[in-house]
């Protein structure tokens, strides 16, 4: 049994770290608090933490007066495919990595942590001259082939971990058993390999969506410009910034985090832990 | 290992070619260009290059702004790394705590990390607004004097350093728990026994136990925040003037609205080169800690 004090002291230190817990979520309550309220309790004073009257108003004006649906839609295509080719091509390459004893296995394992470190600016101007060399400047494409610059090293390296967690003797059991490397991937190696799949690709995901300086740089056209660049070029110019519709438009942004918070929490506390997560 | 044939290798090599095609094109190609187009001139419109040898990292050695952004990029990454990793280690062992709700807080202390970076600039720009944020608000109310956050030097930059380190901090909260975890139970029991207080335990446990996760951190980190471009650029655009203009951002600047693309580059590779040494400083702390693997 532990004597009072102490016990009087890990009381303190609970509410301690709650407080800090709370005082680190605070920006996104506040968020939420702004995108409901309607103009005239924004400045109001003192300030309210919950709308007095709750309006979906600020939804409704950046639904209506900007192009939020275009960019969302463009940000969902360019982030989806992304993903999608990326998962496709990063499996293989991490199946070849781990399961065939490659001849320069090491050099390609080195040559991709320096392609996962490489600053994004490094490449930026060759990769912009080399789009805008092929005409897809302001095009989904274009970003499609930036954005997968962008996450290939990452979900190549950390499916590579995935994969080196699956033990070697289940796929060497199905070889014995007379099936070829192919089917053995297939059947074994794969669903094996299915939690490291979700996660690398919930994180490509959320890389491409939140993604903003390829975008910036590149897409110069209102028809294709994703959320970040739109958001940003439509709701915070100048000096009188509607901070309602920005907050509803920052929350409506939010969904898909929201999502994963719901639904794939798993799979991110996962991707911490098998490492590599791109900050 | 499963034996090895030529078929073998061969088959595992047109699997990997894909991945091996995408980067060599849209990473190793683009990184040799980056090089060879600092030694060239670049005519904004026709693209044209003439080569000028040297001129461009002449150009940018004599120049005040880049020196500025230079060290306005150490100390950006001075420090958003004392606060993170310190804020960081402090918040993992509190969590590393048994107190009620303590899979909800850990789950919620994720949110910054898992933001957008735009959501994440614009809460903090109209948290700051100097006229109707609540931080202003607070600041008052504790009888202080009103301060302009982002538009004036240095708070700007004092600014910056504190939500980046507060977006990212959560990386380090993960990445130490998971360390401290792994501490076996005893060696805090032996040193009770031994009658030691709170603080050495910290210090003669817990601290060697992590050293070396720590310096793996440390340095993955200063990789990722010495790069760092949105969210600076989003917050202040590299202002007031160019107080927060840090390495990337000039970059940005140079290309994107100077149209200087040979200078651009040029200050790029500079970059490129101090990432180096911490690349490589990187690479000897992890095969000094293999049992830091995990959170590469």
């Amino acid at each position: 049994m532990k004597s009072l004090p102490m016990r009087l002291a890990g009381l303190a230190a609970t509410g301690f770290t709650w407080l800090l817990v709370l005082a680190v979520t605070f920006p996104l309550l506040w968020m939420l608090g702004t995108a409901f309220k309607r103009p005239t309790e924004l400045f109001a004073k003192p300030p309210t933490f919950f709308p007095h009257a709750p309006t979906l108003q600020n939804f409704v004006d950046v639904l209506e007066q900007t192009k939020f649906t275009i960019y969302a839609t463009n940000s969902l295509i360019v982030a989806t495919v992304t993903t999608l080719f990326v998962l496709v091509v990063a499996t293989l390459g991490a199946h070849a990595m781990v399961s065939f004893k490659l001849m320069g296995r090491h050099v390609v394992a080195r040559a991709l942590l320096l392609c996962y470190m490489l600053p994004t600016t490094a490449v930026l101007i060759p990769i912009y001259l080399m789009i805008a060399g092929l005409g897809l400047a302001n095009s989904l494409s274009g970003l499609i082939v930036a954005y997968t610059s962008l996450t290939l090293p990452f979900a190549l390296w950390l499916m590579r971990a995935f994969f080196a967690g699956i033990p070697p003797e289940i796929e060497a059991a199905a070889l014995i058993d007379g099936a070829s490397r192919l089917r053995a991937f297939v059947d074994v190696v794969l669903p094996q390999a299915l939690p490291g799949i979700v996660t690398t690709g919930v994180f490509s995901f959320l890389i491409c969506w939140n993604e903003y300086l390829y975008s910036l740089v590149m897409i110069n056209d209102d028809r294709t410009r994703t959320l970040p660049t739109g958001i940003m070029g439509t709701l915070v110019n100048g000096y009188a910034i509607e901070w309602g519709m920005v907050m509803a438009a920052a929350t409506m942004m939010s969904v898909p985090l929201l999502l994963v918070f719901l639904f794939l929490q798993r799979y991110v506390v996962q991707g911490f832990g098998a490492g590599a997560v791109k900050g | 290992m499963l034996p090895s044939t030529l078929r073998d290798q061969a088959l595992g090599y047109a699997l990997l070619a894909p991945s091996l095609l995408l980067l060599g094109g849209l990473l190793g190609w683009p990184l040799i260009q980056a090089v060879l187009l600092s030694f060239y001139d670049m005519h904004p419109l026709t693209r044209r290059v003439i080569y000028v040898g040297l001129e461009n990292y002449t150009d940018i050695f004599e120049d005040d702004m880049f020196w500025r952004a230079f060290a306005n990029n150490f100390v950006w990454l001075a420090g958003s790394l004392f606060l993170q990793i310190g804020g960081g280690v402090v918040v993992a062992l509190l969590l590393n705590r048994t107190f009620i709700g303590r899979g909800i807080a850990r789950s919620l202390i994720l949110f910054p990390y898992l933001m957008p970076v735009l959501v994440a600039a614009l809460v903090w720009r109209w948290m700051l607004d100097d006229i109707h944020g609540i931080v202003n608000y607070a600041w008052i109310g504790m009888g202080l004097k009103r301060i302009d956050w982002l538009s004036t030097m240095p708070n700007a930059m004092v600014t910056v350093i504190v939500v980046g380190s507060w977006r990212v901090f959560p990386f380090v909260v993960i990445a130490v728990l998971a360390r401290l975890q792994s501490i076996p139970q005893q060696l805090y029991e032996a040193a009770e026994v031994d009658g030691a207080s709170r603080w050495s335990q910290f210090w003669d446990v817990t601290m060697p136990q992590i050293a070396n996760v720590l310096s793996v951190i440390v340095l993955l980190r200063a990789i990722w925040d010495f790069r760092e471009f949105d969210l600076i650029f989003l917050m202040t655009g590299g202002g007031p003037v160019i107080g927060t203009t840090t390495l990337p951002l000039l970059v940005y600047k140079e290309a994107f609205e100077l149209f200087k693309m040979g200078k651009a580059l040029a200050i790029a590779v500079v970059m490129m080169l101090c990432m180096l040494v911490l690349i490589a400083a990187y690479l000897r702390s992890v095969r000094n800690a293999p049992a830091s693997e995990e959170i590469r």
